[in-house]
């Protein structure tokens, strides 16, 4: 497929039959291999209307938990159950629940039409969804050719034409938006609100920071197996993060001085900007005003997602590469109201786009 | 930009094979059971043998051979390194691996040129240890109550270095064929089939000149005539290593030039 | 229809879309067909040009029907790699898991992908025994010994061809689906189908002959065989029971341990 190539919109979809109310829920789900517990006692539920991110670090059970949610795996205890039921009892899972786990788990001789269509079969679906699905992604002018031959966007469109196939009350998706073009990932981030828009529960798992903030409402955080935060994204940014104004100024260390004496906290990073917390910036530009300072910069720096997370999983990261330019394992520093995490990723931090 | 000396490369690109076969844990456990297996059946035929050897009349004790009684488990456990050669290149194409590979090492004849000889050498090794035990474990239960033979016996090493060369060559066919067919189940169906049931299908066929001058020249059969001692029907020991060899380069040059013109 | 029968039927439709949409098997399939003719045919036509050579009791002891159905000891490869296949591919893929998302009655998925591919090769397998056994009759011109259909034994040898090629393929299935790896199973099929009854010969005396003959290709291949050679050989159809007790205990394993295994 090459450039230049669009996605159809979403449609809204009429919900066939009866309204089923689409939950997930998890009463201490554990899963222990040899001795590791990769899931520990998560208690959550998935509830309809909403799109609910799924985060944590590598390693920390989202897979696992997802699997499990499928019957894929036996959990060593507790139990989850789909729609009130256990998935292994269901007859036509299709229908309740579709899923995109792995994009590359296809036969790479057939074709993106068969694939689907004998997918489509065994749940009873009929044949004609399959080209209804496969024009809702986009994928209908190679639905003929061998899915060996995709690129990795096309097999992830592919892997979401298959979980959309049973027009399910739920949907899951693990990583969705990787390998799509920037294309891809608006129109995937705009079908996943719709189809909660439509009521539907939709459970995402993802890495990407800022796409689960534009995307989420509810977050479920897990970190090593065990259950950080089951709340809404207005509610974690808002009770882990720092609102902060940022200040530069032509005599930052005298300003910082007059800022600590009205009672703001100040931190002065190493470019001479001045991090001021605890003091809005209206009061800011009227005491730099006051005392005689010449003032460059003063913006206000809302919180970001990817702040927030990193304060709550701070010691649940199990891969943890080095800082860059440092030369041993290092975390961010301890975390106070007046100073920003001083190692790690940092790019995106600052700004974060503001949500209707 | 300065060019890299062939012989550094060369040895990059072994070293960085050798690495590889070395951290495969199911290699050394393959062999280890193919090592195992072998010394088993050795015993277990001569021991056989040795339990019935009062009751044998006297034409089938004058046809016993000790030493070709215990090399006789090389026919199946031909076909097990083989089938580990083959693997040795197919493990790669199954898990995608050969794409790195070949970014690492673009000259892709140079690659397979470096597992074979690793393989060749390690298979070598390997053979000779295992037709060694195999050998002397069998004759060992032989023992005392039939006639058994040492490796300081006339022609007996010889028999016994011939195992261990077909074994290798075997594995290097294996090998070869498995960079030709890419895929393990095709390449090891083949290679049974080659190796085990044609053999059993024209073997027992009646031998009239047509048989004579096609049967004994299939690999299995060379590999006879390499470790057997009365060889009536197979072709004598240098001349079959000098077939099996010609296999081998046949389809190591097959598969170079295949390896060079497709993609991954 | 109950629901028990739809939703079978929905899985038999969706595992032969599978079977069907994939270029190899097909060729397989052709590949085998071809080789249990073309093979008799070599067999056969290797015993006519030779048998002038042969001794007396080496005729006395000749069965045209059985090395004119020899192929099927050659495609029984094909036809086992692509049992195991059937299911070790879905595990490589990882599709099996897309599979068992779609149906959690994991058991009815594998036993429906055995029936597929049983079928397919008991129909076509049978086809080609017939023909292979034809066509071996006509090249066994005299003074060769040829057989007919009508007599003793030959009709069941011929059908036992086919019979015996799907039970091959049911054990591939049964195998792949206790490994889950393609080279495993591959060698722990071909290793019981063909390197065992080597090694066992290899035992002289009357051990070894006994032992061979409840091997499972052993036992199995009495049911295409007319000639009876040796006094401890297994009949046809207790050979048959024999081979088929493997196949339907590696099959019965196999379903009991997919339901407690992780995917």
């Amino acid at each position: 497929m090459g450039p230049g190539f669009s996605f159809p919109r979403p449609r809204r979809r009429r919900r066939r039959g009866s309204y089923c109310l689409g939950m997930i829920e998890a009463h201490g789900l554990t899963k222990v291999y040899g001795d590791t517990k990769a899931v520990d006692g998560l208690d959550f539920q998935v509830k309809p209307g909403r799109v609910t991110g799924f985060l944590g670090p590598n390693g920390a059970g989202k897979s696992t938990t997802m699997r499990m949610i499928l019957g894929l795996d036996l959990p060593t205890s507790g139990a989850v159950t789909v729609n009130g039921q256990g998935y292994r009892g269901k007859v036509w899972p299709l229908r309740e629940v579709g899923a995109l786990l792995d994009a590359r788990a296809v036969h790479p001789g057939r074709s993106a039409y068969n694939h689907l269509h004998s997918l489509a079969a065994a749940n009873g679906i009929a044949r004609a969804r399959v080209d209804e699905v496969l024009d809702e992604v986009g994928l209908t002018s190679v639905a003929g050719k061998r899915v060996g031959g995709f690129s990795l966007g096309m097999s992830q469109r592919l892997g979401i034409a298959g979980a959309l196939l049973g027009d399910p009350e739920i949907l899951m998706f693990d990583e969705p938006v990787n390998g799509l073009d920037p294309d891809g990932i608006l129109w995937i981030r705009t079908l996943m609100r719709s189809l909660a828009e439509d009521g539907r529960t939709v459970l995402v798992s993802s890495h990407l920071m800022s796409e689960m903030a534009l995307t989420a409402d509810h977050l479920l955080i897990i970190g090593r197996g065990r259950l950080l935060a089951d709340t809404s994204l207005a509610d974690l940014i808002g009770r882990h993060s720092a609102e902060r104004v940022d200040v530069r100024a032509a005599d930052a260390p005298r300003l910082a001085g007059d800022l600590r004496a009205q009672g703001a906290g100040v931190s002065v990073e190493p470019d001479g900007t001045l991090q001021v917390t605890g003091m809005g910036a209206v009061r800011i530009g009227e005491v730099a005003a006051a005392r005689g300072h010449v003032l460059h910069q003063l913006r206000d720096v809302t919180a970001s997602l990817e702040e927030a997370y990193f304060r709550l999983t701070d010691d649940s990261v199990t891969y943890r590469a080095p800082a860059p330019g440092t030369t041993e394992f290092a975390g961010p520093s301890p975390v106070t109201a007046a100073s920003a995490p001083s190692a790690g990723p940092r790019a995106a931090s600052r700004i974060s786009e503001a949500r209707a | 930009m300065s060019t890299i000396n062939p012989s550094r490369r060369a040895r990059a690109v072994l070293a960085s094979e050798w690495i590889k076969l070395r951290s495969l844990r199911s290699m050394r456990a393959s062999l280890a059971v193919t090592a195992v297996f072998s010394v088993a059946l050795a015993v277990l035929v001569c021991s056989n043998w040795a339990a019935s050897w009062s009751g044998l009349s006297a034409a089938q004790r004058a046809q016993f051979d000790p030493t070709d009684t215990s090399l006789n488990n090389l026919q199946v456990v031909a076909v097990f390194f083989a089938a580990l050669g083959a693997l040795m290149v197919t493990n790669e194409y199954g898990n995608g691996l050969i794409r790195s590979t070949f970014a690492a090492t673009p000259q892709r004849g140079r690659v397979l040129a470096a597992k074979a000889v690793l393989f060749g050498v390690g298979c070598l090794i390997a053979a000779t240890v295992i037709t060694v035990a195999a050998f002397a474990a069998g004759q060992s239960v032989l023992g005392s109550r039939a006639p058994h033979a040492g490796l300081g016996d006339p022609g007996v090493l010889g028999h016994v270095m011939g195992g261990a060369l077909y074994l290798t060559l075997a594995g290097l066919f294996g090998l070869f064929l498995g960079a030709v067919a890419r895929g393990t189940a095709v390449t090891v169906s083949a290679l049974f089939g080659v190796f085990l049931v044609l053999p059993i299908l024209v073997n027992s066929l009646p031998k009239d000149a047509l048989w004579r001058h096609t049967v004994p020249y299939l690999p299995s059969n060379l590999g006879v005539g390499l470790w057997h001692t009365h060889g009536q029907f197979f072709v004598g020991p240098w001349q079959a290593a000098a077939w099996l060899a010609g296999y081998v380069a046949v389809i190591a040059v097959v598969s170079t030039v295949l390896l060079r013109g497709r993609d991954t | 229809m109950t629901a028990a029968g739809l939703r079978l039927r929905a899985t038999a439709g969706s595992e032969w879309i599978k079977f069907r949409s994939v270029r190899s098997v097909p060729a397989a399939l052709l590949a085998t067909a071809v080789v249990v003719v073309v093979g008799g045919l070599l067999v056969t036509a290797g015993f006519r040009s030779g048998w002038s050579t042969m001794t007396a009791s080496e005729r006395a002891t000749f069965d045209p029907t059985f090395q004119s159905l020899h192929g099927v000891e050659l495609a029984q490869l094909f036809v086992g790699a692509l049992g195991v296949l059937t299911v070790t591919g879905e595990y490589t893929s990882g599709l099996i898991r897309t599979t068992f998302a779609a149906t959690p009655q994991r058991a009815q998925v594998l036993a429906v992908k055995g029936l597929i591919l049983g079928g397919v090769v008991w129909v076509l397998c049978t086809v080609a025994s017939f023909a292979a056994f034809f066509a071996g009759q006509v090249v066994l011109t005299a003074p060769a010994r040829h057989a007919s259909l009508g007599d003793p034994g030959v009709l069941r040898a011929v059908f036992g061809g086919g019979v015996y090629l799907l039970l091959i393929g049911l054990f591939g299935c049964g195998v792949g689906a206790l490994l889950r790896r393609t080279a495993a199973a591959l060698a722990a099929l071909f290793g019981i189908v063909l390197v065992l009854p080597i090694a066992v010969a290899l035992v002289p005396g009357v051990l070894g002959a006994r032992l061979n003959e409840y091997l499972p290709s052993t036992a199995g291949m009495e049911f295409w065989t007319v000639v009876r050679t040796g006094g401890d050989a297994l009949g046809a159809w207790p050979g048959l029971a024999v081979f088929a007790l493997y196949v339907v205990a590696t099959g019965v394993a196999a379903l009991l341990l997919l339901r407690r295994r992780d995917v």
